[in-house]
C-alpha cells in the first residue's frame, strides 16, 4: 500500500509538471487529430528509447489478414518518464492495442495516443494522450 | 495494477540513471538537508544519491539567498520539480536584413521535423547562446572559480565560462587577421554582480549559424545577449534574457524569463541530443510523417 501511495504521488507530481510550453519538441501539425486509429493485438517489433522521441513500431494484421507496419512517436524521454514510461515498458513480441493519431501524409506513421498492455494497463502519451487529443493531464490541446 | 505502479517507479529511475554534471564542489550541504521535501535526502537508503528524484523538491524559499552565490545544481521547467513557468519574450521588429534572414528559417513548430531547417532538429547542432537558455533547460548548475563562474547545462553537457576578472568583451570577433576572434556557439561571456543577488552576464561573438530561439530568429556575430540571474531566495533563481543586435532588430528586446529551483540532492540526469538517434527518428518517423505548415499555429516556440 505504501508503495502504491508513493507511486501515486510520483505520478501526480509528474503529470503536474508537464505543463510547460518548453516540453514539446514539436507540435502535432503533421497529424490528423480528429480521431485516433485503433490497432488491436498489434505485435511490437521495436521499442526505441531514443531522443528526440521514443519510437514504437508494430505489425498489425488488418481485417483481410494483411500485415501493416506502423511506427509511432511519443513525448521525449524525460517527459514520458514522468508518467511511468521507461526503456523497458515495451519489448519486441509484446502484444498490445495501440491508438495512434495518424499522419496527414498517408504513411503508416503517427503520434501516440495510448497503449493498452497485455495486462490491461493503459500507458498514455503526454502531449496527445487524452482521448480528445489533448494533453494527458489536462485534456487541453497544444 | 501493481505493474502500473512499479512501471511508474521504474520509469522514473531509468531515465535518471545516467547522471552527467560533474560538480567540482558541492555547495551549501546544509541547504540540501534543511529544505528537502523527502526524507531520502536525510539518509533514507531507499533513494540513491546518484539519481535525480523529481518528487524530492525543495520546500519553500529556504530562507534568504546567500550573497553573490549561485553555486550548485538547479531544476528548470519540465524537470518534474514543478518549477513555475517563465514569462514569454517580446515579438521583435526586424530590419530589412533581419526580415531577409528570417524568411530563410523554417521553424519546427510550423514545419514539423520533416520540413524544418532548424540545424539542431535535423543534426543535433548546438543550440548556442541564447537558445540554450530557452530550450530543453530542465537543469543547470554553476561552479565558482576565482576568476570565472562556470555554467553547466544539462542538455548536451554544455559548459560555459563566464569571466569575472574584469576583462572587457572582445570587439574584433569574426574579423580578418591573426588577432581576430572566431565566433563560437556559446560566445564570449563576462559577468559582474550588479548587487549581492543579481549576476549580470554579457555575451557576444556568437556563431551566426545558430538561431536566437526555436522560432527561427536570426542574429549576427555581434549580437549582444544579456542574462540576468537573480537569486530571489535560497531555493529560487530567476533568469531574464535580452538581446541587442542592431543589424537585425530595430531595438533590443526581451527573450523572456525562466525560473529555477534548488535541487535538494544536487543530482541532474543526462539529457542528450544524439545524432545517430536523430537520424533514426527522422528516417523512421519524422520525415515520413511529413509537414503541414498551413496547419493551425502551434504553441510558443
Amino acid at each position: 500500500m505504501k508503495t502504491k501511495m508513493l507511486a501515486l504521488v510520483v505520478l501526480i507530481a509528474g503529470v503536474l509538471t508537464i505543463c510547460s510550453p518548453l516540453f514539446a519538441h514539436h507540435g502535432a501539425a503533421a497529424y490528423d487529430m480528429t480521431k485516433p486509429i485503433e490497432l488491436k493485438d498489434a505485435v511490437v517489433t521495436k521499442f526505441a528509447w531514443i531522443n528526440p522521441h521514443p519510437l514504437i513500431a508494430v505489425d498489425y494484421k488488418d481485417d483481410k489478414g494483411n500485415v501493416q507496419h506502423w511506427t509511432t512517436e511519443m513525448g521525449s524521454t524525460p517527459a514520458v518518464s514522468l508518467i511511468g514510461w521507461s526503456r523497458t515498458t515495451l519489448q519486441p513480441g509484446d502484444v498490445i492495442t495501440i491508438y495512434i493519431w495518424k499522419s496527414k501524409s498517408g504513411r503508416t506513421v503517427g503520434r501516440l495516443n495510448k497503449v493498452i498492455l497485455a495486462d490491461g494497463t493503459t500507458m498514455r502519451d503526454t502531449q496527445t494522450g487524452a482521448d480528445n487529443g489533448g494533453r494527458a493531464d489536462t485534456g487541453v490541446r497544444q | 495494477m501493481r505493474n502500473t505502479f512499479m512501471g511508474i517507479v521504474v520509469g522514473l529511475a531509468a531515465v535518471l540513471v545516467f547522471s552527467s554534471v560533474a560538480m567540482s564542489q558541492t555547495a551549501q550541504p546544509q541547504a540540501n538537508q534543511a529544505n528537502s521535501s523527502n526524507k531520502a535526502d536525510q539518509g533514507n537508503e531507499a533513494h540513491s544519491p546518484w539519481k535525480f528524484y523529481p518528487t524530492d523538491k525543495a520546500v519553500g524559499d529556504g530562507g534568504p539567498a546567500p550573497k553573490r552565490e549561485l553555486t550548485g545544481s538547479w531544476a528548470g521547467p519540465s524537470s518534474g520539480m514543478a518549477v513555475p513557468r517563465g514569462e514569454p519574450g517580446e515579438a521583435p521588429t526586424l530590419t530589412p536584413l533581419g526580415q531577409q534572414l528570417m524568411s530563410q528559417n523554417k521553424p519546427l513548430g510550423k514545419y514539423s521535423p520533416a520540413g524544418t531547417n532548424d540545424p539542431h532538429v535535423r543534426y543535433c547542432d548546438p543550440f548556442g547562446v541564447p537558445m540554450n537558455d530557452l530550450n530543453e533547460i530542465r537543469g543547470l548548475a554553476f561552479a565558482t572559480m576565482p576568476d570565472r563562474i562556470i555554467m553547466l547545462l544539462q542538455y548536451q553537457d554544455i559548459w560555459r565560462e563566464i569571466w569575472t576578472d574584469g576583462r572587457a568583451l572582445p570587439t574584433n570577433v569574426g574579423g580578418r587577421g591573426k588577432d581576430a576572434h572566431d565566433p563560437t556557439y556559446n560566445g564570449y561571456s563576462v559577468g559582474h554582480w550588479e548587487d549581492d543577488y543579481t549576476l549580470v552576464v554579457d555575451t557576444t561573438g556568437l556563431d551566426n549559424r545558430t538561431w536566437v530561439s526555436a522560432a527561427g530568429y536570426p542574429h549576427t556575430v555581434n549580437a549582444h545577449v544579456q542574462e540576468r540571474f537573480t537569486r530571489v531566495d535560497r531555493n529560487d533563481l530567476k533568469l531574464s534574457i535580452t538581446i541587442d543586435d542592431p543589424k537585425i532588430y530595430t531595438k533590443p528586446f526581451s527573450l523572456g524569463t525562466e525560473n529555477f529551483r534548488w535541487i535538494p540532492n544536487q543530482k541532474i540526469a543526462e539529457w542528450q541530443c544524439i545524432p545517430s538517434e536523430v537520424q533514426e527518428y527522422l528516417q523512421e518517423m519524422g520525415d515520413p510523417a511529413g509537414s503541414d505548415p498551413n496547419a493551425a499555429p502551434q504553441r510558443r516556440q
